[in-house]
């Protein structure tokens, strides 16, 4: 499947990425370069659309992580013509080019003061509040970067992107449970985002096996590592996130000699008895290995996994099996 | 029965290309002169403050919560609610605490509202003043003629719609008044500005007319709805809510979906 530039790159494959870059002269001469907005020019010429906007932006994200700085300076010229100097998103991608062709720290600082500037004239803008944040996270300020999150979020709580950013940067810093809350909060925004609820099982999971996890937190996490895995599931079938985390999280549990000391609390999830776990754990492996027998033999309707999820699901296969046959012999 | 005779009228050629022409062409020149005029004077979005932003979004946030509840564990759904309705209740959230309590301000004397009213003002002179213009242009130039036959026959009723301006009882209602063509101008062009202008122009007053009649959108934060009752609402939502988790049985829902 070929990219498309009307989505954002941030995904992509680098050798997505590069192809994207490499067809930047064609698709810079192909389109034009400044639309008119007279009458008697919409007439004869194609209509301007949004999509030919957006197509700028990303080839501009795609010309930037390949080094093709030359590109990225004629998508930000057409945008800055259509768009003009002093629009939001115009401004942020202007820092965003400087910040990519910043040599050294000192000029990352200058681009920093520069955003600072920007944000005491118009404290609202959003985009420059997120490329300062996301200029000190790169400059290893995390922790200013986890505070302006914090101000950001405090006056646009329904922002969903700067929520999982503070997800991320709280789970570097090992912070569990503000990360499971930031994360949670992206759910009540989007409360059918498969990945999210994942991902926010694989956090659980990190917080339960985490050193300092008590008896009773790491229950309760477990336990919702669990519940939130299988959820991804029913959201959206043969997720091989999904199947994985279940499978490590029931492994885990029926590794576990040591019996529930306690007895959940009324407000937290119970864990399921040893005979679900066990048919949940069969189901996981029976799917994952599903999974990678088709993803390896790239079967019809079984492309587009990330060839290390596949990778990393087929480790796990094989370690649950030579577990077993050690315990056999 | 006799045939009723046709009624011819002797029509000089030329009123043709002297009242229909120029009548057309000054419909279709207002129209795009009104498109371009709308555009210069739309001011533009005018920009939220800070603390308008957050009064606003934190609202968003509760409804938010209050909808999507059950994608949360019941700990942390009841954190969340004691958090949120603390906050609404003590107005934390409020843009100018002080103001608490008090009655609303008045719309008109808002000048944030204001400014929205003279926008609509603005249009509604743009549509009123070429009117009236042409109208009465053409009521001095153009009035008691009859300028055109239509190829098809019409009944009675249409009389009033296409003579208007020529009080002839006996006529047929097939001729059409100069006055009559502009008022089908004024209906019928939309799809020439749709090809000329684009999709979203501004040009046809017919859109405009039905925009108005159409539901108010944005009443959410319109000038004149007090905020702090809007939070003491939300606080009275979330309050109420019976917790429910979608996490509860999950697994029983997974196994009992891929096995059958």
């Amino acid at each position: 499947m070929t990219p498309s530039l009307l989505h954002p790159p941030s995904q992509l494959s680098p050798a997505d990425a590069l192809h994207l870059s490499q067809e930047a002269p064609a698709v810079l001469q192909g389109s034009p370069s400044t639309v008119s907005s007279s009458p008697l020019a919409a007439l004869f010429s194609a209509k301007e659309t949004p999509e030919l906007w957006l197509k700028y932006e990303n080839l501009l994200l795609s010309c930037l992580r390949t080094g093709d700085e030359q590109a990225a300076h004629q998508c930000l010229e057409r945008l800055v013509a259509r768009l003009g100097n002093n629009n939001e998103r115009v401004l942020a991608f202007k820092g965003l080019l400087k910040e990519a062709e910043a040599k050294n720290n000192n000029e990352l600082e200058r681009v920093l003061k520069e955003y600072d500037q920007i944000l005491s004239e118009n404290d609202t803008n959003i985009p420059i509040t997120k490329r300062r944040i996301s200029l000190l996270r790169s400059m290893g300020r995390v922790s200013e970067a986890a505070s302006s999150l914090v101000q950001l979020l405090d006056f646009s709580p329904t922002d969903a992107e700067a929520w999982s950013e503070l997800a991320d940067v709280y789970l570097t810093q090992g912070l569990y449970p503000q990360a499971i809350y930031a994360l949670e909060e992206v759910l009540v925004l989007a409360p059918n985002a498969w990945n999210i609820h994942a991902r926010l099982g694989e956090m659980q999971y990190m917080a339960a096996t985490a050193p300092g996890a008590g008896g009773g937190s790491y229950q309760k996490y477990i336990a919702e590592a669990l519940k939130r895995f299988s959820r991804s599931i029913e959201l959206c079938d043969d997720y091989l996130r999904g199947y994985y985390g279940l499978k490590l999280v029931t492994t885990k549990l029926l590794n576990d000699t040591a019996k529930p000391s306690r007895q959940a609390e009324e407000d937290e999830f119970a864990l399921p008895d040893v005979g679900t776990i066990e048919r949940l754990n069969e189901l996981a492996t029976a799917k994952l290995s599903e999974i990678v027998r088709h993803s390896t033999a790239q079967d019809r309707g079984w492309r587009g996994y990330d060839a290390a999820e596949v990778a990393a699901a087929k480790e796990l296969l094989s370690k649950d099996a030579a577990a077993v046959s050690g315990i056999e012999r | 029965m006799a045939q009723v005779p046709v009624q011819t009228i002797h029509r000089d050629p030329q009123l043709f290309y002297w009242i229909l022409f120029p009548i057309t062409i000054v419909m279709i020149l207002t129209g795009v002169l009104r498109h371009y005029a709308t555009v210069l004077m739309a001011t533009a979005a005018k920009k939220v403050d800070r603390k308008t932003m957050r009064e606003q979004r934190s609202l968003v946030h509760g409804i938010g919560v209050r909808s999507n509840f059950h994608v949360l564990s019941k700990r942390s759904f009841t954190t969340r609610r004691d958090a949120l309705t603390t906050a609404y209740e003590s107005g934390a959230f409020l843009k100018d605490p002080e103001n608490r309590g008090q009655a609303p301000p008045n719309p008109l004397s808002d000048p944030s509202s204001m400014e929205g009213m003279m926008g609509m003002m603005k249009n509604q002179m743009a549509m009123i003043i070429p009117n009236t213009l042409i109208m009465s242009w053409i009521n001095a130039f153009f009035s008691g003629y009859v300028i055109m036959k239509l190829p098809f026959p019409l009944t009675i009723k249409f009389k009033s719609m296409l003579q208007a301006g020529v009080a002839t009882k006996d006529m047929d209602p097939r001729w059409m008044s100069s006055i009559s063509w502009y008022f089908l101008c004024i209906f019928g062009l939309q799809s020439v500005f749709n090809f000329i202008l684009g999709n979203d122009n501004a040009a046809s007053q017919m859109a405009q007319q039905m925009g108005q009649m159409g539901p108010p959108t944005g009443q959410m934060f319109g000038p004149g709805v007090d905020p702090d009752k809007q939070f003491l609402a939300e606080a009275e939502n979330l309050a109420v809510i019976e917790h429910y988790s979608v996490l509860d049985g999950v697994e029983q829902r997974l196994l009992e979906g891929i096995t059958a």
